[in-house]
């Protein structure tokens, strides 16, 4: 486990219900500055509404989560993002009435205040960075293209450009591959890999190559529990895993 | 005794008018998620069809209620394949395109009848009075308020005991879903939409006797039901019922008691806070998540 | 500065000077007044398009603002009069009929024009920053927002004409002085009341245009779009929401004191549901996300009203095919006149209009991430 004082962010017996299902039973989770965290699990193992209730989609019925050592869970959505914490959503988020180059100024939130952004207009200092960003994700071509306009595949590396704009401390993903072709995953798999230790990530995936490409440690959820946690060896070894998830074919057959 | 008797009737004459107004509106807004600011249109042209009918053709009240409701209802079929099944998609443009065809309907109202009070002739066969517990009370009022429960129950029997109820309790959960079970949700709105007017049309008839006919006549109507349904919640049928029942007996009292402008004025700051404290409404059954 | 807001800027200055330009080619003191008040209705559609098209926030009661700045500067006219229009003691009219005796504390401050100038602004702004917070606090949106803001509107209606000895009840507040500011007094049948509004119109025009094309323009239109989405990066939504509402109806407020100005009176019409559902039938034949296409949209709409508002028969008439074309258009065109404007303009095939093709363009990196520069 994570020593206490090197922990970013640390779930303690995390609970929630909806009107009497428990999506989330008791979990403790911690993970450290710099890490790139794979987060895996059946179908309603509570993966993506763990996610809810770190960025503050969904509010816990007990427990505590904390980043940087202070309890976050009761603060505003917008409070809690403005701590450090990125979502990239599995439903497509884009703003599609806005083209790419605003699309990416949204993104790039640093300074949330209305009335500083008033007296902020398209063409300032920002834009070489943004501009940037768009070549990393292939969309240069495309920044005055409106969202709507853009395929699967480029709607996906808008958002991962959306949330490299905010630039977050913890960055949250939800299924970042899906709908993606091999050869988009494994790039994903090498952006992902860049970002770490400057980044620190905590990513929700069903996709075993990438997760393997790409996972120092793996947490395995079950009914809303953790069920296991460690590398992609260690967890393939684990009955308890085996049983639940993964069948007897182990990690690289899944 | 004669006092709180005559009170409680007239809170239950105002309370089953008001049933009969909202229920319209709740059934369209409950399935199809409409907020058809033109329901209080559907309430005047029925009480037009009323006059026009007794004034042109001798027709009696009674025997023309069922007419006026399948006129209406068409009327709202009508609009639902014109106007309303394109707006399922935009609820704040739905709105607008509802306030713009009350708008229109009140203008062509009164550009072709006149914007002058009409009047209709209670039935003589109730137009006596009739003793309750010491008390008098209108026959025709009595009667509005057995037809108002009776088509509560009818609709009450409808949603919850046929097919069809099963299907639009189906499509009001999710409407993606039902279709892909082979519902045709088209044809559920529409009938939805169509029953909606025709009770509203319904009730225009009914109260045309106690109040006079006038193309401003409907939206009062539509602001009283509108905090009827607010109040008993979406998609309940028995919050309607409760919440008609509450607001009939307390603006009975209020009239009573206080001034017409600071009444009104109050029955919107109500609503207002409902709404933003309590949008599933008084009475309404469990939150969903 | 790209050349798609240059030549926007460039547009609407050209618009703006031919409406200042206008008394120039006509004299006549009675028109000067009718177009004053269509430029005011302009303002009015700047500030509902600033709400609605940018923001999503569906304001039903827009009129409620401009009535209460209009009422703000009949307050100060009205005082203005005092020794001459009225009875006894220095109170106005109504009052003395209302056997009030001493003047209300809410009017004792609006014997200051400064004062009056302000609160004409601001009382409509902080009222809807109340409003605003009230409701974008408590995340209602949409539909129940506009039901909302319908529903105060017509309670501060309702208070306004029931309290008459207040407010002037029914018939408003009447008998005005005439507004005078650095020694130039507006007449309301005047050239110079006609270049107050038109230069009143052309800052509004041109702060909304500011306003919209900054980066907190930018944000409303993604809350518009996804208010959720918009949280998840930072943005305080409900601040946000609030503060175009109070901006909308600082603007309201304004063009509700030239009003007073222009009609020399205020009255409880100027908060009613008619008004109400006009400035939003103007917005969306104009066109709701266009500043400048809502502005004319008010002044078409208004204006062929104008022309037709001869005969009652007319009228009535015109109530009916107006509510028909407000239909149609809700159906049809959503995005009103310039939105059809503008989807031809896209028809027509221009040179440069691809976007912002990079010069080298990469060797086969067109739609595929490219990771090999630096982050």
């Amino acid at each position: 486990m994570t020593p206490a004082r090197e922990q970013l962010l640390a779930l303690r017996q995390v609970t929630v219900s909806f009107q009497g299902f428990v999506a989330v039973d008791r979990l403790d989770l911690a993970v450290a500055p710099g890490e790139l965290r794979c987060l895996i699990g059946p179908n309603g193992a509570g993966k993506s509404t763990t996610l809810d209730l770190i960025c503050g989609k969904s509010r816990i019925t007990s427990g505590e989560i904390a980043f940087h050592g202070a309890p976050i869970h009761a603060l505003k959505e917008f409070r809690i993002a403005r701590t450090g914490i990125g979502r990239k959503f599995q439903v497509p988020s884009v703003f599609r009435e806005l083209t790419v180059r605003e699309n990416l100024e949204i993104g790039s939130s640093r300074d949330p205040g209305v009335w500083r952004n008033l007296f902020r207009f398209s063409g300032g200092a920002d834009t070489e960075r943004l501009e940037r960003l768009a070549v990393l994700v292939g969309l240069e071509d495309h920044l005055e293209t409106q969202a709507a306009q853009l395929s699967h595949g480029q709607t996906q590396w808008l958002e991962i450009a959306l949330i490299l704009a905010q630039d977050p401390a913890l960055v949250l993903m939800d299924e970042p591959t899906a709908g993606m072709t091999a050869h988009e995953t494994s790039m994903t798999a090498a952006l992902f890999n860049r970002l770490r230790g400057r980044h620190t990530l905590v990513v929700v995936e069903h996709d075993m190559g990438f997760v393997r490409d790409i996972a120092e440690t793996i947490s395995v959820m079950h009914q809303g529990r953790l069920l296991a946690q460690g590398t992609a060896d260690e967890i393939s070894q684990d009955a308890k895993v085996r049983e639940a998830y993964l069948g007897s074919g182990g990690i690289g057959h899944a | 005794m004669d006092f709180v008797v005559s009170q409680i009737l007239t809170g239950l004459s105002l309370s089953s008018i008001l049933l009969l107004v909202a229920l319209g509106l709740a059934i369209i807004y409950g399935v199809t998620g409409v907020i058809n600011l033109a329901h209080g249109e559907f309430v005047m042209l029925g009480a037009y069809c009323a006059w026009l009918l007794q004034s042109q053709f001798g027709w009696s009240l009674l025997a023309s209620l069922a007419v006026i409701f399948l006129l209406i209802a068409a009327l709202g079929w009508l609009i639902e394949v014109a106007v309303i099944r394109h707006l399922y998609d935009r609820p704040l443009d739905t709105i607008l395109a509802t306030w713009g065809l009350g708008v229109m309907t009140q203008q062509i109202v009164r550009l072709t009848a006149g914007g002058e009070l009409r009047y209709v002739q209670m039935p003589p066969s109730l137009s006596g009075s009739v003793n309750i517990l010491g008390a008098t009370d209108s026959a025709y009022r009595l009667f509005v308020l057995a037809v108002a429960l009776g088509l509560f129950l009818l609709t009450w029997c409808i949603y919850r005991y046929t097919s069809f109820g099963l299907k639009l309790r189906a499509i009001t959960q999710n409407r993606a879903i039902a279709s892909s079970f082979g519902i045709n949700s088209a044809r559920a709105y529409r009938l939805t939409f169509a029953y909606g007017a025709g009770i509203a049309g319904l009730a225009g008839a009914l109260i045309s006797p106690l109040k006079s006919v006038s193309p401003e006549m409907g939206t009062t109507y539509v602001v009283d039901a509108f905090m009827v349904v607010v109040l008993g919640g979406v998609q309940s049928l028995v919050g309607t019922l409760a919440s008609s029942a509450v607001l009939g007996e307390t603006s009975g009292l209020l009239a009573y008691y206080s001034n017409d402008t600071i009444a009104k004025a109050l029955v919107l700051i109500a609503i207002v806070i409902i709404i933003r404290f309590r949008p599933q409404g008084l009475f309404a059954p469990r939150v969903r998540a | 500065m790209s050349g798609k807001i240059s030549r926007q800027i460039l547009l609407y200055g050209v618009v703006c000077l031919a409406i200042l330009a206008v008394p120039l080619l006509v004299d006549n003191a009675f028109l000067l007044n009718k177009y004053a008040r269509y430029l005011i209705f302009g303002m009015l559609a700047i500030a509902l398009s600033l709400s609605w098209g940018y923001a999503g926030i569906l304001n039903l009661g827009q009129a409620m603002t401009f009535g209460l700045g209009s009422y703000c500067m009949a307050m100060f006219l009205k005082l203005k009069t005092v020794p001459i229009h009225t009875g006894s003691d220095g109170l106005p009219d109504f009052m003395v009929w209302n056997n009030v005796t001493e003047l209300p504390w809410i009017w004792v401050p609006f014997q200051s024009m400064p004062f009056a100038l302000l609160a004409g602004m601001l009382v409509p702004a902080l009222f809807a920053a109340l409003l605003g917070w009230f409701m974008f606090g408590g995340r209602v949106a949409g539909v129940y927002a506009a039901i909302i803001t319908l529903a105060t509107m017509v309670v501060v209606n309702l208070i306004i004409i029931d309290q008459q000895s207040y407010t002037g009840g029914f018939n408003g507040i009447t008998d005005l002085a005439q507004f005078d500011i650095l020694g130039l007094t507006f007449d309301a049948y005047s050239a110079s009341t006609y270049y107050l509004v038109a230069v009143c119109l052309t800052v509004t025009l041109f702060v909304a245009l500011a306003v919209s094309r900054s980066k907190t323009g930018l944000i409303l239109q993604a809350v518009r779009d996804q208010e959720e989405r918009v949280r998840f990066f930072g943005y305080d939504v409900a601040l946000y929401k609030t503060f175009i509402f109070a901006l909308s109806a600082a603007i309201a407020g304004l063009a509700g004191m030239l009003y007073t100005i222009v009609m020399e009176f205020a009255s409880p019409t100027f908060l009613g549901v008619p008004l109400s559902l006009s400035i939003v039938i103007w917005v969306a034949v104009g066109g709701r996300q266009s500043l400048l296409g809502a502005m004319l949209g008010a002044m078409l709409v208004t204006g062929v009203q104008g022309a037709l508002s001869e005969t009652e028969a007319f009228l009535e008439t015109w109530t009916l095919v107006m509510g028909g074309l407000f239909v149609l258009i809700v159906l049809l065109m959503p995005k009103g006149l310039a939105g059809a404007v503008e989807a031809l303009l896209r028809r027509i095939p221009r040179g440069e209009r691809k976007g912002n093709v990079r010069p080298a363009a990469r060797q086969g990196s067109k739609s595929q991430p490219h990771l090999g520069g630096a982050l």
